[in-house]
């Protein structure tokens, strides 16, 4: 993530209100924000996130509002004061370790109320006090002030007048009018309507990617020359299921939230940065690294090309971008002729840590990441985003059937170069685009059948029993699986398709179907109304829910908020895949001989 | 740099001197470091031997397996163990040269000599922070997978961020959070990569931690340093960790946070330059876990002091379900977990009409043998011993065609239930941010890069003024031309639907400023 905010990048706005604002940063342009006024976007661009603005009246020679920092002892002031209000009383005699407590720094804005009227407060009777506050200010302006200090009860807002009163009438109604600027790229942002997210709360997003082990899956070891070259002459790659470890499989209907959070898990979501300081930013670093194991970008693209690589894009020519032009160069693949058509069969996917996404559609809703400066509808999306590189997508249609899916099935003609010369431009680039295509197609489906998937993430609509049947042989053994839903209901099925009972049940007494077909044929289970699925593919099912609960912290008041959000509950069932033995297994135990064979 | 940490990059087969769990029951799993050893271990002619409930399993018999297998236990020798041991010590005793023998004399037995034994199986798996974390030998409070995987999910941490984790503990956290910011092993000296800075207060702790990393392959990615952080702060080596994320977990993290300042706060004694732990050009998030609500009060007072934002407070509630078939039914087979009572209202109709019926047969019968002499007592006492008897012989005359058919894990409703135990409280968490410092000559060269006043557009919502300018203008271009005004008048209401329905909520708040402005 960037230190600072980049022009055209994403941010949310947390008003006064607590209300999120989400906008787009374009150069050049005002952001209003209603009654609270306007600002140029200029002058939040290049600056730190999460900084507190206030802003500030017009001058009279401009015509913008600008900015103005405010620093956390201003921000606090008023709590700060009612802690220092508050402390005589809270000091119970017991109370230890303070002597310890002298590191704790005293803020100078600490003393400033302290020395005015703050040490007085304490000691004023209440019904002086709120005389006293009454002759400072009217009673509107009380008024004001409630509304202002939201939890807040009669008390603070006396106390904070008159501990107010100490520095100015300027900066209390200034406290009503702080803007708080908040980073972009942060899931929960944007979570405006819960229905189309599943209700996938934080706290659900961060148990699923742990219990599915999503992690940096290793460097990107790309494929070889020699594979290079078979992948161009049009056979398939050999896929060595063996090297590639850190590849996950990944079913998601919330419209990519959940694809975007195991994209930040791996190190993949955000594009990488433009470097301006000594420390080097990983994404930089592994983007280095991937550029050196690949044609692709090879000669050490520098942050000053990359940039204008994607700014120069041309906006329809069907992804040629100058970022390629001179990987041509280096191997000529077509000697006669036009050295800038890099070889159509060259896949631009890394073969490890990365993302595989099924799909029920046909195409995939990632909507979400277009926060994120990727677009996988944008045929031009350049090639710089790492999620270009470790995420690829299929359909259900394209795993389970690929010869009837035509994207797949139906190879595009190759043209002799010499008749391709003779072609317009326009008409040679369409022709790349289906061959570049049809090959990333191929390599995809083909490489997602041959299995070997070291986890699996799910967040969907459909039944997971199904997604199971599907999804389990492709995991390698020992992969951690991870299933989201709203409700318990499907869930509660798939639990039961593991049970205790049954899995005894498959061991002792077997479906006829099952008699006689060895583990690999296991596998592919289709399942019956008894077995749904092949019980013996999967240990440790259990499932779990979790939910946080916010609390205020101030002063004397601090206890859980009054009121949070509803909504659907959010379950995870989470198993590992395993590899059962070969023939019968005994399982007798010992000891316990009732419960001996439980939970396993 | 060595093999690669098993949790980090298992590979596709377990081997040996590395980490493997070893999974026995769904709470009952065993951390392995599995061993290769060349003749008798412990006793054991088969070398390391791992005993459970299930049976015995030689280490050899786990390593070089692919991850997930399931292996069946072997026929091990462990009842003459222990006697031979005894016998040897007695032959030592007395005779040293046959002593010396037994030791030696048992052949390495190879994984083909092992037999099968048919008392059970084992599944193998790769190690997890996860599956650690429920195996893990505990030294201190374990801060288990709901908690960390909302607290790494909060404090952003990410492949290649460098983390501050104070109070290692048992170390639970470090292998989530080492998982969360790996980003390779670091090539060179300076190739910075993700890495963990853990600081443990306990030697004890400390040398166990430090032998725990050594063993798991983490030594590269992770720092564990002995050090009082409440005196002596997070510097490494008096170098910063230039850490993006803290979590602290210490009795008393107020006393820690002082050092955690990008500038040398007051009342901190120190002749030395102030060095930062912290990345000084990024936001540095944070939190805190404390069991207390004391603790949590005096941290977000210390961090309000500190200038730490957006400080947030929050507890996890975590249960795990039990899923599992109710059987009620008055038919269900008889053994445990099924409740013999009636299914519905239909099925206990039935069954006292049955009981009806049957008492009625027996008067009749009886006042027809006895002709009208009614004993009541008398009367009763069978009549008690055939209600009993009869819904019993009905389920099981009913039952008998249905136990054949349908099997047992079909029958009754699927429900689920909260675990009987479950943990109510852990800890608090508090969160909080520090942005980056930002000085007035940045900020004047930002401002000379980005300068403001040449805004040809307006985003976001906009104040009533601008929306009738906006609106006139509209007007004045529809009547230019007719042909976009279906479009735009559309759009533009669907627009205004909007903007009034948030003017409403925040209409009681709209004249605040006017009186202030006035007084001042």
């Amino acid at each position: 993530m960037h230190s600072l905010v980049e022009p055209n990048a994403w941010v949310a706005i947390k008003l006064p209100s607590e209300n999120l604002r989400v906008l787009q940063l374009t150069p050049n342009t005002t952001i209003s924000l209603g009654k609270y006024g306007s600002f140029p976007s200029n002058l939040i661009i290049h600056r730190p996130y999460h900084i507190t603005y206030e802003l500030e009246d017009k001058k009279d020679d401009e015509t913008f509002n600008r900015l103005r920092i405010v620093p956390a002892s201003e921000l606090y002031s008023d709590i700060l004061s009612s802690s220092s209000f508050l402390s005589p009383d809270s000091a119970s005699p017991g109370h230890e370790g303070d002597d310890a407590d002298d590191v704790i720094p005293t803020g100078v804005e600490y003393a400033l109320v302290d020395a005015d009227s703050g040490a007085v407060v304490a000691k004023t009777d209440r019904a002086e006090l709120d005389a006293e506050a009454r002759q400072s200010l009217t009673m509107e302006q009380i008024e004001e002030l409630k509304k202002d200090v939201t939890d807040a009860g009669r008390d603070i807002i006396t106390k904070l007048m008159l501990s107010h009163t100490a520095i100015s009438q300027k900066t209390e109604y200034s406290l009503a009018k702080y803007k708080l600027l908040k980073t972009k790229k942060y899931i929960r942002r944007f979570c405006k309507d819960p229905a189309k997210i599943m209700d996938l709360r934080e706290e659900m997003i961060g148990l699923l990617g742990c219990w599915a082990n999503v992690h940096f899956g290793g460097e990107s070891r790309c494929l070889s020359e020699e594979e290079q070259e078979m992948a161009a002459n049009g056979v398939d790659s050999v896929t060595k299921p063996e090297d590639s470890t850190g590849r996950w499989l990944v079913v998601d209907d919330t419209g990519g939230l959940l694809v975007a959070a195991m994209a930040e898990r791996m190190g993949v979501l955000y594009p990488p940065e433009k470097d301006e300081d000594g420390i080097n930013p990983p994404q930089k670093r592994r983007r280095d690294s991937e550029s050196q194991a690949e044609p692709a970008g090879g000669e050490g693209d520098s942050e000053a090309q990359a940039p204008s690589a994607e700014q120069t894009q041309p906006p329809s020519a069907g992804g040629e971008n100058p970022g390629q032009e001179h990987v041509v160069t280096k191997r000529v693949k077509y000697p006669t002729g036009d050295p800038r058509h890099k070889d159509d069969m060259a896949v631009p996917y890394a073969n490890c840590n990365t993302m595989t996404l099924l799909h029920h559609n046909s195409q995939p809703n990632l909507s979400f990441l277009r926060y994120y400066d990727f677009d996988n509808t944008n045929p031009t999306q350049s090639l710089t985003h790492p999620l270009a590189r470790h995420l690829m997508t299929l359909s259900w249609l394209q795993l389970l059937d690929p010869s009837a899916d035509s994207t797949y099935a139906n190879e595009p003609p190759t043209v002799n170069p010499d008749e391709l010369k003779s072609w317009k431009a326009n008409r040679r680039g369409n022709y790349h685009r289906k061959r570049r295509r049809w090959a990333r197609i191929r390599h995809v489906v083909d490489r997602t059948r041959s299995g070997g998937f070291s986890g699996l993430v799910v967040a969907s609509t459909m039944d997971p029993t199904s997604i199971m049947r599907h999804a389990v042989p492709l995991l390698a053994g020992g992969a951690p699986i991870a299933i989201y839903s709203q409700t318990p209901e499907p869930l509660t099925a798939l639990m039961d398709c593991y049970s205790v009972a049954r899995r005894a049940a498959w061991i002792s007494d077997p479906p006829e179907k099952a008699i006689g077909k060895t583990t690999e044929e296991l596998e592919q289970w289709a399942g019956t109304d008894e077995f749904p699925l092949n019980p013996s593919l999967v240990l440790g099912a259990a499932m779990q829910t979790s939910r946080v609960r916010k609390w205020q912290v101030l002063p004397g008041r601090t206890h859980p908020l009054m009121t949070s959000k509803g909504g659907a509950e959010g379950y995870i069932f989470t198993a590992w895949r395993v590899k059962p033995a070969e023939g019968r297994v005994e399982a007798r135990g010992k000891g316990r001989t009732k419960k001996g064979k439980s939970g396993r | 740099m060595g093999a690669a940490s098993p949790f980090l990059e298992p590979g596709t087969r377990t081997s040996a001197n590395s980490l493997a769990i070893v999974h026995l029951s769904r709470d009952n799993l065993l951390p392995v470091i599995l061993q290769e050893s060349k003749g008798e271990v412990d006793g054991y002619a088969e070398g390391s031997v791992i005993n459970t409930r299930f049976g015995s399993f030689p280490h050899t018999t786990l390593i070089n397996q692919p991850w997930g297998a399931q292996v069946r236990a072997s026929i091990v020798d462990t009842g003459s163990r222990g006697r031979k041991r005894k016998l040897q010590d007695q032959e030592t005793a007395v005779e040293d040269s046959e002593g010396a023998g037994s030791t030696t004399t048992p052949g390495q037995a190879t994984p083909k000599d092992l037999e099968t034994a048919s008392s059970g199986f084992v599944h193998i798996l790769p190690p997890t922070p996860e599956v650690w974390t429920t195996s893990l030998p505990h030294r201190t409070q374990v801060v288990y997978t709901p908690d960390y995987s909302y607290i790494l999910h909060r404090i952003r941490a990410r492949p290649g961020m460098r983390i501050i984790e104070a109070g290692a503990g048992s170390g639970s956290f470090t292998h989530a959070s080492v998982r969360a910011v790996y980003s390779g092993y670091p090539k060179a000296d300076d190739d910075a990569r993700g890495k963990v800075f853990s600081f443990e207060f306990n030697e004890t702790r400390f040398h166990k931690m430090e032998a725990e990393v050594e063993a798991h392959g983490l030594k590269d990615l992770v720092k564990v340093s002995h050090r009082d952080v409440y005196n002596n702060g997070f510097l490494v080596d008096g170098k910063s960790p230039e850490a993006e994320c803290v979590f602290l977990d210490l009795p008393a993290p107020w006393k820690a946070l002082p050092h955690l300042s990008r500038s040398k706060p007051a009342g901190v004694e120190q002749d030395a330059p102030w060095v930062s732990p912290l990345r000084s050009d990024r936001t540095v998030h944070l939190c805190s876990f404390s069991p207390c609500i004391e603790q949590v009060t005096k941290t977000v007072e210390v961090m309000r002091q500190l200038g730490w934002m957006q400080i947030e407070m929050f507890e996890v509630s975590h249960k795990r379900v039990n899923v599992m078939r109710e059987r009620v039914g008055l038919n269900m087979p008889t053994d445990r977990g099924s409740n013999l009572s009636p299914y519905d209202v239909g099925e206990a109709v039935q069954r006292l009409r049955e009981v009806e019926s049957k008492s009625k047969e027996f008067h009749e019968r009886t006042q027809g043998v006895e002709n009208g002499e009614v004993d009541v007592d008398m009367d009763d006492a069978p009549e008690a011993q055939k209600t009993n008897g009869t819904p019993a012989k009905g389920a099981n005359e009913s039952k008998a065609p249905i136990s054949s058919s349908a099997k047992p894990y079909m029958m009754g409703r699927l429900i689920h239930r909260t675990e009987p135990e479950i943990k109510t409280h852990t800890s608090y968490l508090v969160f909080a941010v520090m942005p980056q410092e930002w000085t007035e000559e940045q900020e004047a060269a930002a401002f000379a890069q980005w300068p403001c006043g040449r805004e040809s557009k307006v985003i976001g919502k906009l104040d009533k003024e601008s929306r009738k300018r906006e609106k006139r203008e509209l007007l004045h271009a529809k009547s230019k031309s007719k042909r976009k005004r279906g479009k735009d008048g559309e759009a533009e209401k669907a627009g205004e639907a909007g903007e009034t329905e948030v003017d409403n909520e925040q209409d009681p708040k709209r004249s605040k400023p006017d009186p202030q402005v006035a007084s001042s």
